[in-house]
């Protein structure tokens, strides 16, 4: 680790460098063509230097955090020296540096008078990249064959010709080229740009200080880093959390279990213990394993510290090859969206062993997917992919939020009224659920529902969703949140649907899907009465369970807190309570309030 | 007598007045705001400059009036208590908001408070769909049960928004009409009157806005209005919207989402309109202050608009891309990008050893160091001062003493010995890193717009810009730089550039080459007759009301649309075609790309304009400041440009000296700003008094 140079001209070439990797990240977001790239922000931009490694990377998906550098290496196994000017490199296969099929890695050797300098990297998330199920997201494909198109490391631009081979292949086995090739673009403008800007930033320093300074940048990443994780106590925690299943065998939990070892300024995650990878799609790379333990760490190190290499050697991650955190061939691994939200999840509560007053509980368990597709009348295909989540867990010094993305992705959801206007459906609900929320002193944010009407004649549903069986988790009191829940047709026959699952769907069909309610922090009877108050005044929290959870007892004609009342529930709550010692975590609902209460 | 028209711009801090004479003079003053009735301060402040050059309100012609009264009702959330009826199944569409967050790896992160708690949004049962037939018909009871529910919490205003009223307002009318008989003075918005454009969100947080803030708005130019009637002045007053035009009071107090941002348009229209009169073609204006710096860009005598953006999101984020800091408004504004950087910055040395500037500020109170009010840490004033960019013993303009050698102790001790660089340097780094902080506010309304900078020429005022303009050109390649009369009080100034504007807007979406053409042109003629009638109001007819339409198209399938001029006239297939052509381009030149004709392109919405002209130019070419040079000519002074240049003997002049060209060094102190010209750089005074720098 090198002390830096000149402070001033460093920080105005690290200022430059990372003002690039937005830039990338905003061009791809204006020049998109699919909603799920732009309103889920689905993708990352970054610069790398000419060996690879991560210089910056631009502020969009958490969960791509790391997944470059990964996917880089595989262009440099196998091109080596034969990365020329005017290249461009496209990949996604899973086993080879990818992630999942449908996020297309796209990169761009940087050249400086036949010196290569450094590579602007991209990598979006796809509407289609073909497979059984349209959208290439189904989580119960059981094998990488069935999800779709897999694309090793090849030249898309060779010394800027365009691979027209490699583009007729791709435009036969997608089923909306047209968006494809259209994301493609968007990709190849971000990648043009940097190399623009970059030049110009080789005009102004030269090459030679360049180059320095990408690893001043760096190593002052690391340093950052070292220092912030130096404040932490030191120690080894482990954390235990379960998926339901994955969707193909069905009822058969799944294991997340995660050793954090936090020594000096180093950390170190370990996933020895984790399941061994499933039938179902929910496997995980490493590459994606390692962006949930980062996007854990990172939230509990103060802000601003820069996204690079530098900030990687600090935090080792392990995981064995075969397990869920670590696939395999022929591991299907689509949804795998799935396990890295309950990954971080996981390393959260692990961190929270660590530092208890600096993490949430379990927030509603990352988002559900769900995806709607088929052929109108005209055999014109549409497809419809909605990730949806929102809802934090109780933090140790406020509420979770409510109507907010997860940590580990910056989403937003698609306007309704353009839904309506595009796709084949009705959307009947998006409101916040009553007493979903896990209670604790700060309770978990307000989970919401969605209500879909399908309005073509037959399609296809495809929904994976979790946190059914194994509920978020609360911590130091707080109690877990509700269960999610699907349901077909609520008004009419109010079906009970699984989780995950894919099925035939006719015109007139409703899916109710309802969100699993964020864990709750610390004991709920201290919570602040006025608190639980505002709760039920605004329909969050009922009067019952204002009782049970709160111990809290409301005049609802002056809209008042019952100081008296109150006191003496609680009291008598707290009697009932005897000896009980709420565990650190909480899995399931504590059996003394509510019998208390009645 | 000169009869004058008044510029009237209210800060957080100050209020700054201009009075702009038919024979070219001009007065300035700058009083304190007075917070709890801004209206006293404009009245107080008129009076003074009354007093001074013995004038009366009957010599005020005219009232011009930029205003942050409603932007700083929504950020403190002191608005009126509002309450919102909307369709069952979505009462939570405004809090909810898009999910995202502005801010990534932060799980302290709270969101803005809703402008309307839950228990005041009220679900009735009905439902149009996305064509416009109504599924569920409005149940008059059940809106009644809402509505009387609302009064009886006491709210005093509400708002209405329904899903996919943009496709047909009945139901909402019908609940507006309950409201008008259950409670006639109520303060009550209809979305399909705020914003008739897809997308519930935007759409539902539009009209909120408007409501919330009606009540106050109102209130303030009642009390406005009151203050001046008492001083005797008669003129009419309009107000600043945050899309650059003029609106009367009336339009105001009734549409008040449209003057949010009505504080630092003015200096964007006076930069859009010298810019003309200079034969500028392309000009980006950098506005920077005590606490933030704000850039915009100018294109053929245009400011670029945007459709929609976040009340106080721009500087709680660290990039464009990361929405979700304040409150959604889609409401057309000129398109400025801000950061949290000014004067008051703080420069500190983080973990790793790298020097930061902002985004903590010293504020006004209590200020950088050198001010001598209880800051504790180094500012990049105090870094100005250090460098001897500022005068080392008073403001210009002399009303606040300095005290340089805090500025030098705190930055030798904080942050020289901990770099171990020399104080100058060291000091020199700091503003060089607050430039470079700044450069993101310009490069987000340039090269994230596909613009190089370097072809424009760089405006710079408020009370920092021109100490920054050539540091900030330098650094972006920029050449040219312009710097024009009572920089520091620019905003209010610019206020008397402006011409009456207003802006309609409706959702259309159609595929372009398939639209009905008679459906959109009574679409467009619908539009184009609410601006005539709003101008004819105003007293704008005939050749003074000037009407351009324009549209919002997009590729099928993006969600993204761009805005380009409509061909005037009937809108026929050859029209058509220019159309999508004119798209092609817009979308080349923004994205570098476009697609092949086989895309079909989608019209989303249409816009009309109706611009209100004045008789005459307004701003004479020629104008005189009343403050001119100080009484006596500072003294020559050292000051520190960069290691390689190290200190030089700098001079210190007036504006007017520089009616003969000259190379920097040199200093150029005014009443109300500070301008630094860099050595080897060329200064000199245009016919207009702006002074011009040439790198």
């Amino acid at each position: 680790m090198s002390e830096i140079r000149d402070p001033i001209a460093f920080e105005l070439f690290k200022n430059a460098i990372f003002s690039i990797a937005d830039e990338m990240a905003l061009t791809v977001f204006r020049t998109t063509y699919s909603g799920v790239l732009k309103d889920n922000m689905d993708y990352s931009t970054a610069f790398a230097d000419a060996d690879g490694k991560l210089v910056a990377q631009g502020l969009t998906l958490p969960g791509h955090l790391g997944s470059i550098p990964t996917a880089l290496e595989a262009v440099m196994r196998h091109y080596g020296n034969d990365i020329r000017a005017g290249d461009v490199f496209i990949m996604n296969d899973p086993f080879d540096g990818g992630m999942h099929l449908p996020d297309i890695f796209v990169f761009k050797p940087i050249f400086d008078n036949g010196e290569r300098l450094a590579f602007a990297a991209t990598v979006c998330h796809h509407t289609d990249v073909g497979g059984r199920v349209a959208g290439s997201n189904a989580s119960d494909s059981t094998e990488i064959y069935a999800e779709g198109l897999r694309i090793p490391p090849l030249k898309m631009y060779e010394e800027g010709k365009r691979n027209e081979t490699l583009f007729a292949f791709i435009e036969k086995n997608v089923r909306l080229p047209v968006k494809v090739f259209g994301d493609l673009r968007a990709q190849l403008a971000a990648c043009h740009i940097a190399e623009k800007q970059f030049k110009e930033l080789v005009a102004r320093h030269g090459a030679p200080t360049v180059k320095l300074y990408m690893q001043d940048v760096i190593d002052y990443a690391e340093r950052v880093t070292r220092a912030a994780l130096r404040e932490l106590p030191d120690g080894t925690v482990s954390f235990e959390d379960w998926i339901d299943d994955d969707g193909v065998e069905y009822g058969k939990p799944i294991r997340l279990f995660v050793t954090i070892t936090k020594k000096g300024d180093e950390l170190t995650a370990d996933w020895t213990g984790t399941s061994p990878q499933v039938k179902g799609a929910i496997n995980n790379t490493l590459s994606y394993t390692k962006a949930a333990v980062y996007t854990a760490v990172r939230s509990v190190l103060p802000p601003g510290i820069p996204n690079n290499e530098g900030t990687f050697r600090a935090i080792k991650v392990h995981a064995p090859p075969g397990t869920i955190a670590n696939l395999v061939l022929p591991a299907a691994c689509a949804a795998r969206g799935l396990t890295g939200f309950r990954m971080v999840d996981c390393c959260f509560g692990a961190m929270a062993m660590l530092v208890p007053d600096k993490v949430f509980a379990a927030s509603d368990g990352g988002n559900t997917g769900i995806s709607i597709g088929g052929y109108d009348a005209n055999r014109t295909p549409f497809i419809y992919v909605d990730f949806t989540c929102g809802a934090w867990g109780g933090r140790p010094w406020a509420d979770g939020l409510d109507g907010n993305s997860n940590i580990f992705a910056n989403m937003a959801s698609h306007s309704i009224e353009v839904t309506e206007a595009e796709q084949p459906l009705q959307i009947l609900a998006y409101e916040f659920m009553a007493d979903r929320a896990g209670p604790g002193k700060f309770r978990g944010g307000t989970p919401f529902r969605r209500d879909y009407r399908f309005l073509e004649g037959e399609g296809t549903l495809q929904v994976r969703s979790d946190r059914r069986a194994f509920r978020p988790y609360g911590l130091y009191g707080g109690e877990p949140g509700k269960p999610s829940n699907n349901v077909l047709n609520p008004d009419g026959e109010s079906r009970q649907l699984p989780a995950k699952f894919t099925m035939a769907i006719t015109r007139g069909d409703v899916l109710r899907h309802e969100l699993a309610g964020p864990g709750g922090w610390g004991d709920p009877l201290a919570r602040d009465p006025a608190a639980v108050l505002r709760d039920m005044r605004n329909e969050l929290v009922s009067a019952q369970a204002a009782r049970a959870d709160y111990g809290v007892v409301v005049d609802t004609v002056a809209w008042r807190v019952d100081a008296a009342a109150t006191a003496e529930l609680r009291a008598k709550i707290r009697a009932a309570r005897k000896n009980y010692q709420a565990p650190k975590v909480a899995w399931r609902d504590a059996p003394k309030l509510s019998t208390a209460a009645e | 007598m000169t009869s004058f028209r008044v510029g009237v711009d209210i800060g957080g801090t100050f209020t700054d007045i201009v009075f702009l004479g038919d024979d070219g003079r001009i007065l300035t003053k700058k009083v304190s705001s007075s917070v709890d009735d801004y209206a006293r301060a404009i009245a107080d402040g008129l009076g003074e400059v009354f007093r001074e050059y013995k004038l009366n309100g009957a010599g005020v012609e005219e009232i011009r009036h930029g205003t942050t009264v409603a932007s700083n009702a929504i950020l403190e959330q002191k608005g009126a208590k509002t309450g919102l009826v909307t369709t069952k199944g979505f009462r939570d569409v405004l809090e909810i908001r898009d999910l995202r967050m502005p801010r990534l790896y932060d799980i302290a992160w709270e969101k803005p408070a809703p402008l309307v708690e839950r228990y005041l949004r009220i679900a009735v049962n009905e439902r149009v769909d996305a064509h416009g037939n109504v599924q569920v018909p409005l149940d008059p009871a059940d809106a009644e049960r809402a509505v009387d529910k609302l009064l009886a919490e006491g709210v005093e205003a509400i708002a209405v928004c329904l899903i996919n009223s943009f496709a047909n307002p009945a139901h909402e009318q019908a609940i507006k009409t309950i409201i008008r008989r259950r409670a006639p003075d109520l303060p009550c918005c209809i979305s399909f009157e705020t914003l008739p454009e897809i997308k519930e969100y935007e759409r539902t947080s539009t009209t909120v806005i408007n409501a919330y803030v009606t009540p106050i708005v109102a209130s303030y130019l009642r009390s406005l209005r009151r203050q001046l009637d008492a001083a005797k002045i008669t003129a009419p007053v309009l107000l600043m919207q945050s899309n650059g035009g003029l609106t009367t009071a009336e339009a105001a107090a009734e549409r008040p989402m449209n003057i949010i941002e009505s504080g630092p348009a003015g200096g964007v229209v006076g930069a859009q309109a010298l810019a003309k009169r200079l034969g500028l073609a392309r000009i980006i204006t950098f506005d920077m202050g005590g606490t933030t710096a704000k850039a915009a860009l100018v294109e053929h005598g245009e400011a670029t608009r945007a459709g929609e953006y976040q009340v106080g999101g721009g500087i709680m984020a660290g990039s464009r891309l990361l929405t979700g800091a304040g409150y959604r408004l889609k409401v057309p504004a000129i398109d400025l990008a801000e950061v949290g950087a000014g004067g008051g910055s703080i420069v500190w040395i983080d973990a790793g050893g790298s020097m930061q500037v902002g985004p903590r500020s010293a504020g006004a109170h209590p200020g950088p160091l050198c001010y001598d009010l209880g800051g504790t840490e180094p500012t990049v004033t105090d870094a100005s001062v250090v460098l001897g960019y500022i005068n080392p013993d008073y403001l210009v303009g002399g009303a606040l003493k300095l005290n340089a050698r805090r500025s030098h102790a705190a930055f030798e001790e904080k942050i020289a010995r901990a770099l171990k660089l020399p104080l100058d340097h060291a000091a020199y780094g700091a503003v060089q890193i607050a430039a470079s902080n700044m450069i993101r506010a310009i490069k987000a309304v340039s090269s994230e717009r596909g613009r190089d900078p370097r072809e424009f020429a760089l405006f710079a005022f408020g009370g920092n810009g021109p100490l920054f303009a050539a540091m900030m050109a330098e650094a972006l390649n920029m050449k040219h730089i312009v710097i024009p009369p009572a920089p520091g009080l620019f905003s209010s100034f610019g206020l008397l550039y402006a011409d009456v504007e207003y802006h309609y807007s409706r959702t259309l979406r159609r595929l372009l080459r398939k639209c009905d053409l008679a459906e959109v042109n009574a679409a467009w003629d619908a539009l184009a007759n609410e601006a005539r009638g709003q101008l004819a109001r105003g007293g704008f007819t005939g050749v003074r009301a000037r009407l351009k339409r324009s549209a919002a198209l997009h590729y099928q399938g993006q969600t993204f649309e761009l805005t380009v001029p409509a061909p005037d006239g009937r809108l026929d297939a050859r029209a058509i075609t220019v159309l999508e052509e004119a798209f092609g381009q817009e979308h080349e030149r923004t994205y570098g790309h476009r697609a092949g004709p086989e895309e079909p392109v989608e019209l989303v919405n249409i816009a009309v304009v109706g611009q209100g002209l004045a008789e005459r130019s307004l701003v004479p070419d020629r104008i005189r400041l009343d403050r001119g040079a100080p009484a006596t000519r500072p003294a020559p002074r050292k000051a520190y440009f960069g290691p390689a240049l190290g200190w030089l003997e700098t001079p210190v002049i007036a504006r007017a000296d520089l009616a003969t060209p000259r190379e920097g060094p040199c200093i150029v102190e005014e009443y109300d700003a500070t301008c630094v010209v860099p050595p080897k750089a060329r200064a000199r005074l245009d016919v207009a008094g702006n002074i011009v720098i040439e790198l």
